[in-house]
């Protein structure tokens, strides 16, 4: 847990330079990627488990009043804080950790399948 | 572990020896607001100390949380109080949070290093145990206004988020 914990705080630190989300690529009307929200409610992830393909975009919105984040488990990715009522969108890529959590409160867990 | 017991029992001498679940049953919506506002300043206070005595990254984690979620949580209790018109209204028992607060800031000012941090998880742990019991068990049940008791709900559920963190944290630094 120690260890755990420590890399949530590494991560804390590294938000403001995290480079790692590939953000919405310019796409037309007619390619536009396929869009599965996440809410975020009473601190859970809804639903907490999506299943997705590459260049979808997963969009969480956080509707608690605390703020939150959606983080890959090992950093590769982050949505940076999420304030009530705001979203944030990460695109999917190839390779892209599938186990999140929130940076601020760990024990709130999520993960991706990417077919 | 003298020093954890010691925080744990500053953190719940406050609501054994100041008043009964009566007492603060028997309060108004608005002084159960001043009540709920008082404990995340604590708590806030509680967490600007961590971050100014501990050098563990860990301990700065969970109090940069506390500080955000708490400061959330009172925006949203004004901007409720606003829109109803009302003030919330000092009570007895804000005033003692605010006491036993002090007692336990003291204290907690004294120590160093390793102590400092089991000392501060201990405490948050037994701070958000008790203050959720009380939300929980005394204070919902009783508030009136339907607007306040859903703040309040959305505030517990805060607030038992921050008790299993509270948890981890204990085992992380013991």
């Amino acid at each position: 847990m120690a260890a755990l914990l420590t890399r949530r705080s590494v991560l804390v630190g590294a938000v403001a330079s995290a480079t790692a989300v590939t953000l919405k690529p310019r796409m037309s009307v007619a390619d536009q990627p396929t869009i599965h929200d996440v809410k975020i409610q009473n601190f859970k992830f809804v639903p907490d488990i999506i299943e997705v393909e590459l260049g979808d975009v997963i969009k969480w919105t956080n509707e608690d009043l605390a703020p939150h984040t959606a983080t890959a488990v090992e950093f590769g990715w982050d949505t940076e804080e999420i304030t009530n009522g705001a979203s944030a969108e990460v695109t999917v890529t190839e390779g892209m950790e599938a186990s999140y959590f929130c940076a601020f409160h760990p024990n709130m867990t999520g993960s991706i399948k990417i077919s | 572990m003298k020093i954890l017991v010691s925080a744990i029992a500053i953190a719940s001498a406050v609501f054994a020896s100041q008043a009964s679940a009566q007492d603060v049953a028997d309060l108004n919506d608005l002084e159960m607001a001043h009540i709920a506002y008082t404990a995340d300043n604590i708590d806030i206070r509680y967490a600007h100390l961590a971050l100014a005595i501990s050098t563990n990254p860990d301990i700065h984690t969970f109090a940069n949380t506390m500080i955000s979620d708490h400061t959330a949580v009172n925006e949203a209790a004004l901007g409720l109080l606003d829109k109803l018109g009302a003030t919330a209204q000092d009570n007895f028992f804000s005033q003692a949070l605010n006491e036993g607060a002090e007692e336990t800031i003291n204290t907690l000012s004294e120590l160093r290093g390793a102590d400092f941090d089991r000392a501060y998880a201990a405490n948050e742990l037994a701070y958000h145990q008790t203050v959720n019991g009380l939300v929980e068990g005394t204070m919902i049940p009783n508030i009136d206004n339907e607007e306040v008791r859903a703040l309040f709900l959305q505030g517990l559920e805060i607030f038992k988020a921050h008790e299993s963190h509270a948890e981890m944290m204990v085992e992380a630094v013991n």
